[in-house]
């Protein structure tokens, strides 16, 4: 563990260059490395609903995965700012079982992250267990209040996964990662999988917990509509870099980076008076491999895009109070 | 009249928990050069219904009721040789949600819509079709001389619908051709589907659970619940006015950029097997009455071109 240095005390977490990187091949084949994540430096404040947008392939998932220590990163470095005495990972680092409670994870498929053949019960005391809490009564409190917390009824317990819905299935899936009273929370996809009619609720649980726990969320997801409705603030990620990332509101009234922009434009738009709400795309297909490139990510698809780009990537810049872009442009 | 006019069509699963009704007597017609649009909640049977319409249903499915008139004339009594002669991808063809993995890995693009001209019996040069329809869908001719791994879901998703109007067919069936592809694509597929829709004339059946989606390219739509249509009417209407309690509720769901909020419909889709015997949204519906559980209401038309199946009207 090396020492952190000054931290914001209103951060919970942060990054800073972080990288990872997946490497195949290398010893007969050719060595392909894939940038998943290339230099995020990103904050989330203590008591937020982060929200983490980006396309399928754009590094979410192992953002936030490095970020609770379940992926190594390649370079750079995480700090968790635990009750005043930071807590840091970087590629060096081994031992983070004392941590790994307070950073909990609500996976995507609430079908395939939870043993469909465990009781109830056994799915959320599976986890006290493995922290070595014993008693028996402070196991069954807790779970009772976890699933009051989530909605679920007590008499589920003794019922077996498979027989719940898809719905009750992600409120156990958040259950089971709230009972360990986790300081951060990543929530990575959690309404994906769901039908449109389910997706409501559980944003809305979402919510709901953050403001009753205080409980701090990344929120990975690829619909703007959703981070729009569940965050307070929003980072856009393509290509592992994080493009822009300010205030939800701010962002998504008056996005500065081109992707952000088009991204805004391509959504289709509920307008009764009208049909024709998606205006001309006029970006083109991606054709580069990340890994070969200096500059920005962005700049074979940009309608803006200059010699510059090409070269170097532009440095992420504070445009107002909380609004920061990653682009020439500006 | 309607170019495709679907009555009273039923498509039953003989599953050993019992009979599923995943299409129940479901009416609904397709104007030359319109697109509808056909929304719902996952297992509202509105992929099937597409399938059944293709005669695509596979056991322990069967169609088991109703008529699909094309032009008025019943394609559902004709045998199978012959609706695969005659009107299978000729006059009505179909693009699915994954089709763009729906391409053999290990021949060329070309080589694989060649195919279809041939098995088609198509009369003309092969390879100039194949190049028209790549141009006709924003593609390079290069991309004939590719393998599908060689481009992205977008380009793939785009050589597929060139497949689909290989041989000049007047409907196509879209069933979520865009759910698996990202933002920025759909909305690029979604311009080429309405510049093809006015270029060559299709009438266009668009199959989503994504109202906003929708919103963008129906003329229609059709709202389907537990396999039966509770709601149709003009799209612009529709979204001003809902008037069906569920209609409503799928509409407070959607997340849309420019709304603040999402609601979730309480309650579970009931049990295709064992429908309840009145109304099937009256146990989620929050203004249900006692005649919704007793008997279930007919779609009958409230006002211009909006039915309605519901005891509130």
């Amino acid at each position: 563990m090396s020492h952190a240095g000054y931290i914001d005390p209103n951060v919970l977490i942060q990054t800073e260059g972080l990288k990872v990187y997946f490497v195949r091949g290398g010893f007969l084949a050719e060595k392909q490395i894939t940038k998943a994540v290339d230099g995020v430096s990103i904050k989330i404040n203590k008591g937020e609903v982060m929200a983490l947008v980006g396309e399928s392939g754009s590094g979410k998932t192992t953002l936030g995965r490095a970020m609770i220590g379940l992926q190594k990163p390649t370079e750079g470095k995480i700090i968790y700012n635990r009750d005043s005495s930071p807590v840091v990972i970087t590629p060096k680092t081994k031992i983070i079982k004392h941590i790994r409670r307070e950073l909990q994870m609500v996976y995507q498929d609430p079908y395939s992250s939870i043993d469909p053949y465990m009781k109830v019960y056994d799915a959320l005391s599976m986890p006290l267990k493995y922290s070595k809490i014993k008693d028996k009564e402070y196991i069954n409190k807790k779970i009772e209040e976890v699933l009051n917390m989530v909605g679920l009824p007590l008499d589920l317990i003794n019922n077996y996964v498979f027989q719940l819905s898809g719905g009750q299935r992600q409120r156990l899936s958040i259950a089971r990662a709230l009972s360990l009273d986790p300081k951060f929370l990543v929530a990575d996809e959690p309404v994906t999988m769901l039908d449109a009619s389910l997706k409501g609720e559980i944003v809305d649980l979402l919510k709901k917990i953050n403001k009753q726990t205080g409980i701090t969320i990344l929120f990975i997801t690829h619909e703007l509509p959703i981070a729009k409705i569940v965050a307070n603030r929003i980072s856009v990620m393509y290509k592992g870099k994080i493009v822009e990332s300010g205030r939800a509101q701010t962002v998504l009234k008056d996005p500065l980076h081109p992707y952000t922009k088009v991204l805004l434009e391509a959504y289709p738009k509920i307008n009764p008076e009208s049909k024709d709400t998606i205006k001309t795309i006029n970006v083109k297909e991606s054709k580069i491999d990340t890994s070969k490139i200096q500059g920005c990510p962005f700049y074979d698809r940009c309608p803006f895009a200059t010699q510059k780009c090409l070269e170097k990537m532009p440095d992420i810049k504070s445009m107002s109070s909380d609004h920061e872009v990653a682009c020439w442009l500006y | 009249m309607p170019i495709l006019s679907v009555k009273d069509f039923s498509i039953h699963f003989y599953t050993p928990k019992g009979v599923r009704k995943a299409v129940d007597k479901v009416n609904l017609d397709l104007n030359k050069k319109e697109v509808i649009g056909i929304a719902g909640e996952s297992g509202s049977g509105k992929s099937t219904l597409a399938m059944g319409i293709m005669r695509l249903i596979t056991p322990p499915g069967k169609i088991v009721g109703g008529k699909v008139l094309f032009n008025n004339e019943d394609i559902l009594s004709y045998d199978e040789d012959k609706f695969n002669k005659e009107i299978r991808w000729k006059k009505i063809s179909m693009i699915f949600q994954g089709s763009m993995n729906g391409f053999t890995p290990v021949f060329k693009i070309g080589q694989q819509i060649e195919e279809v001209l041939e098995v088609h019996e198509y009369k003309g040069n092969f390879k100039e079709r194949v190049n028209e329809l790549l141009k006709m869908v924003e593609l390079d001719p290069s991309v004939s001389d590719k393998y599908p791994h060689e481009l992205s879901g977008g380009m793939r998703q785009r050589a597929f619908i060139a497949m689909a109007l290989a041989l000049n067919p007047e409907i196509l069936i879209c069933d979520e051709p865009t759910t698996a592809l990202d933002v920025i694509t759909q909305a690029k597929i979604i311009n080429l589907l309405k510049t093809l829709k006015k270029e060559l004339g299709l009438s266009i059946i668009f199959i989503t659970h994504d109202l906003a989606l929708l919103s963008e390219i129906s003329d229609r739509l059709y709202i389907m619940y537990a396999g039966s249509i509770m709601e149709s009417g003009y799209s612009l209407d529709l979204y001003k006015n809902p008037k069906h309690p569920y209609t409503q509720l799928l509409m407070d769901s959607i997340a849309d950029i420019n709304k603040d909020y999402i609601k979730g419909i309480p309650g579970f889709m009931p049990d295709l097997a064992n429908l309840p015997k009145g109304c099937r949204f009256s146990d989620r519906c929050p203004y249900a009455m006692e005649i919704c559980k007793q008997k279930e209401p007919e779609l009958k038309r409230i006002e211009g071109d909006r039915y309605v199946s519901c005891w509130l009207y």
